[in-house]
């Protein structure tokens, strides 16, 4: 009883979900705006705070991927997915940029894209590094993420390669029900995040134009700058994690992320949806309850619409919870692929 | 034209807004005792275990009942006259078609000493059940839950969420046989007693003693075994909510033509509430949900023919997934995954599927519906039930033809 009581007050913004977000602000401000970590991070032999801060990182979304492994481990989507998404931390975000750094090597992330990270195509960045990083960085951001998000829908990034996602999905994984169910937040989000994807295109366009003319502009250095505090340290850090406890896990993927909105762009024409079983959902709500992106997933299921949201980035925890097995994420293909199967035994109509 | 709907379950409110749809203009007006806003009843479990609030109950934000210009009247509904539904008692609400939506109560038992008990003895049925559930759980650290349905178990996996001991009497010999052969019944069993349940099969209940306060203290069942309990769950059963109804022609529930007209003109009924001319009740949410649109559209002047479809169902028990359809038959298939709390019963009759029982993993039961209707054979559709699998992805169970 008294376990279930603080387990309620720190998963419903009770007084302990306070505090915890006052400690992941502070930390964050700390991190971003001083110094403080530097001494520690050298006191542990590591090199800088940001390396504290990733293996920090990669320990959160270890610790909190084992729980969300046991919490589901009859379910094989999220095992996998959550194995790959600690992999990738551990790999691709952490000990190989160290070991790339350690060998004189760019300090390069394979598993970040513009435009989540606007140096990889910032010309003056790029064309500084190797050619194969060159190439991988260009095809990645300007093939790789938009052609799988056609495949898969944004879930290929979203909920198993980026770290963002990661650590949504693994240390935030008590706090995902906390987002804003209401069409309200499901408009102001629609404004938001495009608008910053707006600005991230505007800004990578600017940076070409004046790399192309071999002129720096001042102004434009400060919007450099302006952005880089706003979109990376502010809105992916500060409130991003730092409001986990009281608004959920996907703020910033949901209403700030440039990334999240041109792969739901992508994913809107995509073959990614939720399949929606005809007429089983009881409406109890769960699956709304459970999203972290706010949908209301439930909305659908109980008027039998199979559908695909912009937003949704395929954690798949809305078909896990749902006691009736009324949802299924698919990359759906058309029925025209589909009728060789059919023929020996006529089955239900797609819905 | 008015329109006046009694009760704001699944079958009233898809009601309204199927009305609504259709005629733009009409005043709708709701009427219920138990909440302010339509709730899910199949999610009152949810809302005990702490994994939704009361507000997650609602399946559509407040907000549209004003957009859809549907009024909504808190209260109790005492009297039915042409033309006039009384309110409390006291308030007159004039009607010009009204719509009876108001579902199923608990059936009460006549258990020796039960009028005894002032406090601990409880449903799980309404909002009000379980508000007092929710009042109850933390003083009892026994509870002694009585129904082998699926409400039962329900209650039995709450009460266990929260530390309670809980003794799970049911009266057959083996749990569910109303639906579920005994293979069936006992992969449940024995998955409900990993859970920590004690579970008591040919059990009932014969008498219930309460302490000095008032308050549950111990059952006695058949076998004359006594289980002390602070709590004790009623769950054997719901019956029609009709025993304020009167002049209206009512028999189990209230009667009505396959067009859910009852015997008063201008007045419908659908849902749980409602049984159909062949004597049947069905008394799930979906059979509700088609009811109430149903309904709706013969008070809009349709012609509506309703004949209960083909049976399905889900349920979940504990971590049990749980898919039904059709009907039982002199034969069956039946495959358990060896080690797993997942099998498949294919139920058969003059060379045709009849049924389907699939324990532990997920079936899209439109497919199983086709191949009933179709009258495939046992054969044909072992081949092919990968067709119907709704497992997650990475997560298909291997079929016994795989
Ligand atoms: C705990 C539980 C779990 C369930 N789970 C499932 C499930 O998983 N799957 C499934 O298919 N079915 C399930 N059911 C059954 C399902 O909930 C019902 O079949 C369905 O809710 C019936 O809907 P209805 O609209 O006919 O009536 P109800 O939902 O019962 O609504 C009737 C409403 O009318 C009100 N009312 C009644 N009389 C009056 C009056 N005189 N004046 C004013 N208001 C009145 C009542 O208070 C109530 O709010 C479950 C039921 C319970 C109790
Ligand atoms: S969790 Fe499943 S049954 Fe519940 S509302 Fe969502 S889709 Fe419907």
């Amino acid at each position: 009883m008294i376990k279930n009581r603080l387990l309620h007050d720190v998963k419903n913004r009770g007084i302990s979900a306070w505090f915890l977000s006052a400690v992941f602000t502070a930390f964050y401000l700390v991190l971003y705006f001083t110094e403080r970590l530097t001494p520690i991070a050298q006191a542990i032999g590591l090199d800088s705070k940001w390396t504290l801060y990733g293996a920090l990182y990669t320990l959160a979304v270890t610790a909190g991927g084992i729980h969300v492994i046991r919490k589901y481990k009859h379910n094989r989507y999220q095992v996998i997915r959550t194995v790959t998404v600690i992999v990738i931390q551990a790999t691709f975000a952490f000990s190989i940029p160290l070991l790339l750094k350690f060998f004189q090597q760019p300090e390069y992330y394979f598993s970040y894209f513009w435009p989540l990270k606007m140096e990889y195509l910032t010309p003056s960045y790029i064309f500084s590094l190797p050619l194969p990083f060159i190439i991988y960085s260009i095809l990645g951001s300007a093939l790789l993420v938009p052609i799988l998000g056609v495949f898969f829908g944004k879930r290929w990034y979203c909920s198993w390669v980026c770290g963002c996602g990661g650590l949504a999905n693994t240390f935030g994984e008590p706090w995902r029900h906390l987002s804003d169910k209401s069409t309200t937040s499901w408009k102001i989000e629609k404004v938001t995040v495009h608008a910053v994807l707006g600005i991230t295109i505007l800004l990578t366009v600017l940076l070409f134009i004046s790399y192309g003319t071999g002129n720096t502009y001042r102004q434009l250095a400060n919007f450099q700058t302006l952005y880089g505090l706003i979109v990376s340290s502010i809105l992916a850090g500060v409130v991003g994690v730092g409001l986990y406890p009281l608004g959920g896990t996907r703020i910033w993927c949901r209403f700030a992320c440039p990334m999240a909105a041109l792969l739901g762009l992508v994913q809107k024409i995509g073959r990614y949806r939720i399949k929606v079983k005809e007429n089983m959902c009881i409406s109890c709500g769960l699956c709304s309850k459970y999203c972290e992106m706010g949908i209301d997933v439930r909305a659908y299921a109980q008027a039998n619409k199979s559908f695909t949201r912009a937003s949704c980035v395929g954690c798949g925890i809305c078909a896990e919870v749902c006691p009736r097995g009324v949802l299924k994420l698919e990359n759906f293909s058309p029925p025209a692929a589909t009728k060789a199967k059919l023929v020996q035994i006529k089955t239900a109509p797609r819905g | 034209m008015h329109y006046v709907i009694i009760g704001n379950g699944v079958a009233g409110i898809t009601a309204a807004f199927t009305l609504r749809d259709r005629d733009p203009h009409a005043r709708i007006a709701i009427i219920s005792g138990e909440s302010d806003y339509f709730i899910s009843r199949t999610a009152l479990m949810y809302a005990f275990m702490d994994r939704l609030n009361l507000r997650d109950l609602e399946p559509f934000e407040r907000k549209s009942y004003d957009a859809k210009k549907i009024e909504r009247i808190r209260g109790w509904v005492t009297n039915l006259d042409a033309g006039i539904v009384t309110l409390n008692g006291v308030r007159k609400i004039h009607y010009d078609k009204l719509l009876l939506a108001t579902g199923s109560v608990p059936i009460q038992p006549n258990w020796l000493g039960l009028e005894s008990v002032r406090t601990g003895a409880v449903n799980f049925v309404s909002l009000q059940h379980l508000e007092a559930c929710e009042q109850l759980a933390p003083t009892t650290r026994r509870a002694v839950v009585a129904g082998g349905g699926l409400i039962g178990v329900e209650l039995v996996e709450c009460l266990t969420h929260h530390g309670i001991e809980v003794d799970f009497l049911v009266r057959d010999s083996w749990y569910w046989p109303m639906a579920l052969a005994k293979e069936e019944g006992e992969i449940i069993a024995a998955h409900m007693r990993r859970h920590g349940v004690k579970l008591h099969l040919n059990h009932e209940i014969t008498q219930v003693t309460a302490d000095a306060k008032g308050r549950v203290e111990a059952v006695k069942t058949s076998q004359n075994i006594e289980f002390p309990c602070q709590m004790l769950g009623i769950c054997i059963g719901v019956r029609p909510a009709i025993d304020w109804i009167r002049g209206v022609t009512t028999a189990r529930g209230i009667q009505v033509t396959n067009s859910f007209q009852t015997s008063l003109p201008n007045v419908w009924a659908a849902g749980d509430c409602a049984e159909l001319p062949n004597a049947q009740i069905e008394q799930i949410w979906y059979s509700a949900k088609r009811q109430g649109e149903l309904a709706a559209k013969a008070m809009l002047g349709d012609t509506v023919n309703y004949q209960a479809p083909l049976f399905y169902n889900s349920a979940k028990f504990f971590d049990i997934e749980y898919t039904t359809v059709g009907a039982a038959a002199s034969e069956s298939f039946f495959h358990q995954v060896p080690g797993k709390d997942i099998s498949f019963r294919i139920m058969h009759e003059n060379g045709a599927v009849t049924g389907f029982n699939m324990l532990g993993s997920r079936w899209d039961h439109t497919y199983f519906e086709n191949w009933i209707h179709e009258r495939r054979t046992l054969k044909e559709v072992l081949a092919n039930l990968h067709q119907a699998q709704f497992d997650v992805e990475f997560g298909r169970i291997p079929t016994p033809h795989d």
